[in-house]
């Protein structure tokens, strides 16, 4: 008589591919999961709690810290919902340039998750070809803001920098420079058979499960939900810009890479537009009182992270801190369906599907 | 040194014998020191990187310095391992890696042992590291390494299927399973080599030497993102090195049996190329595989384990099933 | 439920993508590379990087928004009265840094009234002890290599916007 037994396996907190300290316990017969458990909170730092103690100057820098692979639209987010609930305008310069850093934070960030997603299913060179790419983007935010990772560079009311002299030819240049690169490492990957075979029909769902599920991003466009908030509710400029929505119809990890791989050429175009239109002078900071003070009330801003929807909600009692802060993290929430989708898959495509909904740890544990 | 094969065995002739060996094992660890530093040189470069060259001029005491390091480390063993079986399997995975370079030959007369079947008496013996792979992967007392050891084992059991099935028209066009008579039957122009006649093989026997060693795309056992390190993941030390070093060992030898076997061996590519000695093509045959190796690790990624069965059993299999017949049918009309 | 994702060319036959990865690669291998000589060669950042701070203690005027603005409240100081009895308010008396918990982040520099404290571009950090991590005055005063040319003290009460 062969007795069989299931095996509990550990995978991380410490793990090349969980991205970060994140844990997943799963029964496995032979190689097959039947069930996981993911474990998170090990990055926890309660920066929702922290605020209650920080004016909203002083949250900026901890919203880097969070999904700190795409820091520009969380920084954004903040100040974007402090903006709303005090009713300021900000100049139009300054406005620009928060959407371009937005743009070129959304292709580095889908380069970071390019690179490590091939790193995952085993190809070791696409990781450095896309780090190298977005090196160049990190250097432009170092030229701008002074930082390459944790930028503090917006402000309630406008920017903190004004872009230096000729930087934005550069970002004009770079712009070229990566149309061609895509095109690069579309030969390089994504016409490989052994990739295509890797990720083709793994982790596929619905998109009435998306959308039960709470989905968002490129998780959610992979089911044919055309939902981009850029378009459905224009924040910023985007407005202004033409740009295509792409979206998936087998909501597989296929469909995922290629609306990301997609997603970088879209953000490239709205980039060509802003730097064409970018005005010639200007504020890059609005009319601010010295301190923060929104008045009581509450306020809810949504707008669309590279990992999906990033909200913000702020309960303002009228101090210059606000009573209750919330973050609403997409990586958070497109984590929730990873223990359905494990189930029935191998070891192998574990890493496959927790690679292909794009989770940044900093943001998880937030 | 094939007379002193068939002489009086002397303690002279053992003395030729086991200097012999010891220069084997030179130019092997010489290979081996020098195809690490190389292979990371040219992924580096693949990747707009330089690669080691820090340690030593160009870094090329890079390797030296990691086996010092790994020499010099704490040898741990897990508490709840199994002690015997987990020190037996380094040793288990080295030893035959080192017994299958005899039957290799160099040049015409530059050959250990000339065997008659030569190229079985590698497939016997390189089999036995597929034991010990899966005997330190179930001595470890982890499951990363237990999981390895399992994929290591089906993978290997079932490339070893195409790979001598895939060798099967080489020895039907010579009439021979000795490594030399190969060689010697594949004199004259490059077309004479056996990867014109034998396409269909000599790509069966390349996927499947790819994956015999364990490299990317097969790389497995070892599948770093989802296993970790597969079955060494609990060795470290030397007896992480020795695993290491039959690895690297295996590559030298499955580039030895490529070129002997499909790229005429010590052959020139033409007749009239005779006098640069038949070494030098043979090294350059060679480091055209290794190098092929290494690019290609550079560029994939990694199968999964049921599409690594499939290409297996339902591809190669076939390929290299249709490769004899044909053959067969080739050498009954043409000769 | 169209898709209006481009799919990749379709290949031709089965390996051509991979034959194309692989072409891609052996092109890398003849292109210059991007590897920084650091530790040999510095690196230059731009001007505006934010490095380690340096303190200026004449200029400081002991107004504690530096302290009050940091958010992981990193800086301590404290002020002692005028030597110069002719002259009213404070001088700095001590000022630390604890860069076990400095983010870099650039508000103390950035509510600073006199630029007393400013942002350099060196970033070496490293040390063997947390003990070395905490800078004092003299250490901050010392740092005076690479300093940040343009401040743009955007939140200090002279500037800033409207009041």
């Amino acid at each position: 008589m062969i007795r069989t037994e299931e095996l509990l396996l550990n995978v991380g907190p410490q793990h090349p591919s969980t991205h970060g300290v994140f844990r997943i316990v799963v029964k496995l017969d032979g190689e097959i999961i039947t069930e996981a458990t993911p474990v998170m909170g090990y990055l926890h730092r309660g920066t929702e709690k922290l605020a209650e103690n920080l004016n909203f100057t002083q949250i900026i820098p901890y919203t880097d810290r969070m999904d700190y692979v795409s820091a520009m639209t969380n920084n954004y987010v903040l100040v974007h919902a402090v903006e709303k609930l005090m009713g300021l305008e900000v100049p139009e310069r300054a406005e620009f340039l928060r959407l371009i850093v937005m743009e070129l934070q959304r292709v580095a960030s889908h380069l970071v998750w390019w690179g490590t997603y091939l790193l995952d299913i085993g190809a070791l060179s696409p990781f450095l070809y896309a780090f190298n790419d977005r090196e160049r983007i990190l250097d432009l935010f170092n030229e701008l803001c002074g930082a390459r990772l944790t930028y503090n560079y917006m402000r309630v009311g406008g920017v903190k920098w004004d872009a230096p002299d000729g930087w934005i030819d550069k970002v004009k240049e770079l712009v070229r420079y990566l149309y061609g690169q895509l095109e690069e490492y579309d030969a390089l990957v994504s016409g490989n058979e052994i990739f295509l075979s890797r990720i083709k029909g793994v982790g596929a769902y619905d998109a009435k499960t998306a959308i039960a599920y709470g989905l968002s991003g490129a998780n959610l466009r992979s089911t044919g939900v055309k939902w981009d908030l850029r378009k459905n509710e224009p924040y910023s400029l985007y407005d202004r810009f033409e740009f295509d929505v792409p979206v998936g119809r087998n909501g597989d990890c296929y469909d995922r890479y290629l609306i990301r791989v997609e997603e970088i050429r879209q953000s490239l175009r709205i980039l060509e537009q802003a730097l064409e239109q970018f005005p010639e002078g200007g504020e890059t900071m609005g009319k601010v009182p010295r301190v923060i003070r929104p008045p009581a009330g509450e306020i809810y801003v949504r707008i669309e992270s590279p990992r999906g929807e990033i909200g913000c909600y702020i309960v303002s009692k009228g101090k210059a801190e606000p009573y209750r802060l919330k973050f609403r993290r997409p990586s958070f929430v497109n984590l929730q369906i990873l223990p359905k989708l494990l189930v029935g898959e191998s070891m192998t495509n574990l890493v496959t599907i927790l690679g292909g909904i794009d989770i940044v740890l900093g943001e998880v544990d937030c | 040194m094939q007379h002193y094969w068939n002489s009086p065995v002397t303690w002279g002739h053992a003395g030729i014998y086991l200097l012999g060996a010891i220069a084997v094992l030179a130019v092997v660890i010489f290979f081996v020191t020098y195809a690490i530093y190389f292979e990371r040189k040219v992924i580096g470069w693949m990747q707009f990187r330089q690669g080691p060259n820090r340690t030593g001029p160009l870094g090329l005491l890079q390797t030296a310095a990691d086996v010092a390091k790994l020499l010099m480390k704490e040898d741990t063993i897990p508490a709840r391992a199994d002690r015997v079986l987990f020190i037996l399997a380094p040793v288990l995975a080295f030893v035959p890696s080192f017994l299958v370079l005899a039957i290799i030959p160099y040049g015409l007369n530059l050959q250990f042992a000339d065997l008659n079947v030569g190229f079985l008496y590698y497939i016997a013996l390189s089999g036995v590291t597929t034991i010990a792979i899966v005997v330190a992967g179930w001595a470890s007392n982890n499951k990363y390494a237990l999981l390895g050891g399992m994929r290591s084992a089906a993978q290997m059991i079932s490339y070893e299927v195409p790979l001598v099935m895939s060798v099967v028209g080489v020895a039907m066009m010579t009439g021979s399973l000795n490594l030399r008579d190969i060689v010697i039957g594949q004199e004259g122009y490059f077309w004479h080599w056996n990867f014109i006649p034998q396409i269909l093989g000599f790509a069966v026997f390349v996927i499947a030497a790819v994956s015999e060693l364990n490299r990317t795309p097969f790389d497995l056992p070892e599948a770093e993102s989802e296993l970790v390190a597969g079955y060494h993941v609990e060795y470290s030390g030397f007896r992480f090195a020795f695993f290491m070093l039959s690895e690297y060992v295996y590559m030298y030898a499955i580039a030895c049996l490529g070129t002997i076997l499909f790229l005429g061996g010590w052959n020139p590519p033409l007749p009239q190329l005779d006098f640069i000695p038949g070494l030098i093509w043979f090294a350059l045959k060679f480091a055209c595989i290794v190098f092929f190796l290494f690019w290609i690790r550079a560029t994939l990624p990694r199968l999964r384990v049921d599409q690594l069965m499939g290409l297996a059993w339902k591809v190669l299999l076939p390929i290299a099933i249709a490769n004899i017949f044909l053959t067969a049918l080739g050498i009954e009309w043409f000769g | 439920m169209t898709r209006t994702t481009r799919p990749p060319t379709i290949a031709r036959f089965k390996g051509a993508g991979i034959l194309k990865g692989l072409g891609v690669t052996l092109k890398t291998m003849r292109t210059k590379k991007v590897t920084y000589k650091y530790p040999d060669v510095p690196i230059r950042m731009p001007d505006r990087f934010r490095g380690i701070q340096y303190f200026e203690p004449d200029l400081c005027i002991v107004c504690n928004q530096c302290a009050r603005i940091c958010p992981t409240e990193c800086i301590t100081l404290t002020g002692k009265p005028n030597p110069d009895p002719a002259k009213k308010g404070k001088v700095i008396d001590t000022f630390d840094i604890n860069f076990e918990i400095c983010i870099l982040c650039d508000l103390c520099t950035e509510v600073c009234p006199t630029e007393a404290i400013v942002m350099t571009n060196n970033f070496e950090l490293a040390t063997y002890s947390r003990d070395d991590l905490f800078k004092d005055r003299d250490w901050l005063y010392g740092n005076n290599q690479n300093i940040r040319q343009d401040n743009n003290n955007i939140g200090a009460p002279q500037r800033g916007g409207a009041k």
